[in-house]
């Protein structure tokens, strides 16, 4: 009897041993498949970071070569007002006509040269503009992005 | 004694699995990522910018500008500025554009970074 006891005991055990194993089989398979997952996500994460330094890269280097248009800008537009001694005030004395044009003029490039840094459209003349008699001389590197000057 | 051995095995079934067959039920958290909304301003309007006609008055040419801006009926007033003071405001316009235009592509910049399908995650940061 009491080996029947026993015995019944025993196999009961096993079963619920053996119910144990299944259940931490399947345990460790669900950590297998999360490590697993994990890794996956990190060398996602890894390679998403990589390409935000590379865009970061780029939109400093595009930034610092804005910079370096504006400073080249200014320049250009100071040296249109003193290039060769040239004093505009006394030009205007002797060329009053003349001037008038060219300040006219000059101040309608500008103007259009704000419209384009807010954002407006180019005209296709302005896209296609190549040669320096072409191009809007107060802000060429927005307003003609094709033209390239002679350096 | 039969009964007693059935009960015996029963009893020390539950006492060696301590009463895990049927078990606790588990509670599952979830957790869902929900990516921030955009802000999906419009871009600014562009400007459009009225002309605006520039007088040179010499000593020489002041009556006979006064006398056309009569004879067209405008009001035969002025507001001048020195040659120098011209050099400085169109320096000073040069960099009113040049910060708008900066400003503009930082915001494009900025919405190319966080906006773009490929970085949508960064939209949550």
């Amino acid at each position: 009897m009491i080996f029947t006891v026993l015995l019944i005991t025993g196999i009961a055990g096993a079963g619920m041993y053996v119910m144990k194993l299944r259940a931490d089989n399947a345990t460790l398979k669900a950590n297998q498949f999360k490590l697993e997952t994990a890794i996956t996500e990190q060398n996602k994460v890894l390679e998403q970071q990589k390409e935000d330094f590379t865009a970061i890269l780029e939109s400093n280097k595009k930034l610092n070569t804005l910079i370096n248009t504006f400073k080249k800008d200014l320049q250009d537009l100071d040296k249109r007002f003193t290039k060769k001694n040239r004093d505009i005030g006394k030009l205007a004395l002797e060329r009053t006509k003349a001037i008038e044009r060219i300040v006219n003029g000059g101040g309608k490039n500008a103007a259009r040269c704000i419209e384009l840094a807010s954002g407006a459209e180019h005209t296709e003349a302005e896209l296609k503009a190549t040669l320096k008699s072409e191009i809007n001389p107060e802000c060429p590197a927005l307003a003609n992005p094709n033209y390239v000057p002679f350096q | 004694m039969y009964h007693f051995s059935k009960i015996f095995a029963i009893a020390m079934i539950v006492f060696l699995t301590g009463c895990s067959i049927g078990g606790e039920k588990k509670i599952k958290i979830f957790s869902i990522e929900k990516p921030r909304e955009k802000l999906n301003y419009d871009m600014p309007t562009p400007l459009q910018m009225e002309e605006i006609y520039w007088h040179i008055i010499t000593s020489e040419n002041a009556e006979e500008v006064f006398k056309k801006l009569e004879e067209a009926g405008i009001d035969p007033v002025l507001f001048g500025i020195t040659d120098k003071d011209y050099q400085v405001l169109a320096r000073n316009f040069a960099q009113i554009r040049q910060k708008l235009q900066e400003t503009n592509n930082l915001l494009e910049e900025y919405q190319k970074y966080y906006e773009t399908e490929s970085n949508g995650d960064k939209s949550n940061q």
